[in-house]
């Protein structure tokens, strides 16, 4: 679940941080380096080179922009795309007059390493420092070439490489610690409701459990106590019955807090279980698709056909008819067992004798249906 | 086939089931009337004879559903009762569907198969407390449009121990209670293919005053040739 939660922040910091790369790398090429080129177009030596090594820049800028924004840029497209950027960068490179490699006029080797950044921004941080010293090292390579590395041409190398590369090293550095900060802030969160969803589950369970105890309490052990002072006696058919009766209840209890697909069928799938036990042939069955009904309900449409089945001596029949407007459970037994007949609100109970059979049906109909 | 010529004579049953002590308990069943007797039994639906009044057929036979064999027989004018121990609604619609005159569970026991052949054998409709609770639940768009009584009537037969139960719970007549049922029973002819055990069963309704042709909405005989 934090997985899920995370992902919508996360996912807006990555996409900024996206578009101001894109963005930087947009205005430096089309700007920046426009002006330079146009201003020193006489003083490459070739100034095609320079020309194609723009254009195949631009190309690579555009192609990575948009396998980024894709999400489609992945390791093998963009190391080629960032060899292809530093390729341009040395064509470039070569088209400077001698002993310009730091000058007015060479403007590649930040642009490739923003392109860098650009291309490499999903990869490890430490292929972007490779990148960055190839980058550099091209541009060392042709000073040392010209033979313009010397004191002042190091000095000089280094101050510009801290000043592009550095930078631009910094910037990649920092967005990642954002987008890492943007997802440890929502995790936490997410751990934060996480925890307190559990919590209100356990104090559910908890309650759920004093409830069940509350009513053994209640119910149950006064007849254990009375069976183990043998005050009551087992052979009695009060007895027997009150014990036929609490043994389903408290079988339909456990049942209640089951995880199934259909709560009200289980339950009296475990009412009739009881009543098995004891030789009672039971047939259940049921038509039509039970809508989601609360606890209470489920309790008080299964209480009547549980008393009838703990009652019925050798078989019963239940049948459960169901709609999204009504839920009706009813049970034919050869009981004879008294069974509270009621007419108020959502649920009516009604019941028929015949010839020593009982049957007893429960209808609910939910508030507000006709 | 069918008719008051037959009245007269023995209903001549076919039973077919894939459980030989299925076959013994229904003859020993059907044996109890003596207007009844078994002339074909087999454990498949190949080699059905001719001139069989009514024929109880397991659905499920080796593994198998046998619904379409039931949509031939029905279709070649054979009244056929399915006779099974799967009670899903989907399994009981698409029997009646199928053009099953009656669906019987293997739970519903003797009085219910014996009413069943007997009455099916003169086309008129039987309910069976598990057709009759598949019936009142169906709620498809197209399923037969019954009236509130009938609806109520089928549920209660469906729940019920008796129809005299259901007549005192609905404060109207046994007689009644069977007219809501049947009626029930025979809107539902129209539902899945035409077959001519449905015709037949419905021309006997309309005979019987049982319903009116207008009162079957949508129904087309299968005779109809427009």
């Amino acid at each position: 679940m934090t997985r899920a939660a995370e992902r919508p922040v996360a996912v807006r910091y990555a996409r900024a941080f996206r578009w101001t790369v894109i963005g930087v790398v947009a205005v430096w090429h089309l700007g920046y380096d426009v002006v330079i080129i146009a201003r020193s177009v006489g003083g490459y030596d070739p100034v095609a080179a320079v020309f194609a090594a723009w254009v195949l820049l631009a190309a690579v800028q555009t192609a990575g922009a948009v396998l980024l924004l894709r999400s489609e840029l992945d390791a093998a497209r963009a190391r080629a795309l960032a060899a292809v950027a530093l390729a341009a960068g040395e064509l470039a490179g070569a088209a400077y007059p001698p002993g310009a490699a730091i000058s007015d006029v060479s403007w590649a080797a930040n642009t490739v390493g923003w392109t860098g950044v650009l291309l490499l921004v999903r990869r490890p941080l430490g292929e972007l420092g490779v990148f960055m010293a190839v980058d550099v090292g091209c541009t060392a390579a042709h000073m040392a070439a010209d033979g313009t590395l010397g004191q002042v041409g190091a000095t000089r190398l280094i101050t510009v490489a801290y000043t592009t590369a550095g930078i631009q090293l910094i910037f990649a550095w920092l967005g990642r610690r954002l987008h890492e900060a943007a997802r440890q802030a929502t995790e936490s969160a997410g751990r934060w409701s996480a925890g307190l969803a559990r919590s209100a589950a356990e104090e559910a369970v908890h309650a759920e459990r004093r409830r069940r105890y509350e009513y053994l309490q209640a119910r149950v052990e006064p007849l254990l106590r009375g069976l183990a002072e043998a005050r009551l006696r087992p052979d009695d058919d009060a007895v027997r019955r009150r014990t036929a009766i609490e043994a389903a209840r408290l079988r339909r209890l456990f049942a209640e807090t089951d995880d199934t697909p259909h709560p009200l069928l289980h339950e009296l799938r475990a009412c009739a279980d009881v009543a098995e036990r004891r030789a009672v042939a039971v047939t259940l069955l049921s038509y039509g698709d039970v809508p989601p009904l609360p606890t209470p309900v489920r309790r008080a449409l299964a209480e009547a056909p549980l008393l009838v089945l703990a009652g019925a001596a050798s078989w019963a029949r239940l049948a459960v008819v169901a709609g999204p407007d009504e839920v009706v459970v009813s049970v034919v037994a050869d009981a004879d067992v008294e069974v509270p007949v009621r007419a108020d609100g959502p649920l009516s109970v009604v019941l028929d004798r015949e010839e020593g059979r009982l049957w007893v049906e429960t209808r609910w109909n939910p508030p507000g249906s006709p | 086939m069918g008719g008051d010529a037959v009245e007269s004579a023995r209903i001549a049953v076919g039973v077919i089931d894939d459980h030989p002590v299925v076959i013994e308990g229904v003859r020993t069943w059907l044996a109890r009337d003596p207007g009844i007797e078994v002339g074909h039994v087999a454990d498949t639906v190949e080699d059905v004879p001719c001139g069989l009044d009514v024929l109880i057929l397991d659905l499920n036979l080796h593994g198998r559903l046998v619904l379409d064999e039931l949509a031939r027989l029905a279709a070649a004018g054979q009244r056929v009762i399915t006779f099974s121990q799967f009670t899903e609604r989907e399994m009981v619609l698409a029997a009646l569907d199928a053009g099953a005159c009656e669906f019987v569970a293997k739970n519903e026991g003797s009085a219910h198969l014996l009413a069943a052949v007997r009455t099916v054998a003169a086309d008129r409709p039987y309910v069976t407390p598990t057709a009759a609770g598949v019936l009142a639940s169906d709620r498809r768009p197209d399923a037969a449009p019954l009236s509130e009584r009938e609806r109520t009537a089928l549920l209660l037969w469906f729940q019920s121990m008796s129809k005299a139960s259901v007549a005192r719970r609905m404060g109207v007549s046994v007689h009644t209670v069977e007219m809501y049922v049947k009626r029930a029973r025979v809107k539902y002819a129209r539902a899945g293919r035409p077959a001519p055990t449905k015709a037949d069963m419905l021309a006997r309704a309309f005979e019987d005053g049982l319903i009116r042709p207008d009162e079957i909405v949508g129904y087309r005989s299968a005779a109809s040739t427009d």
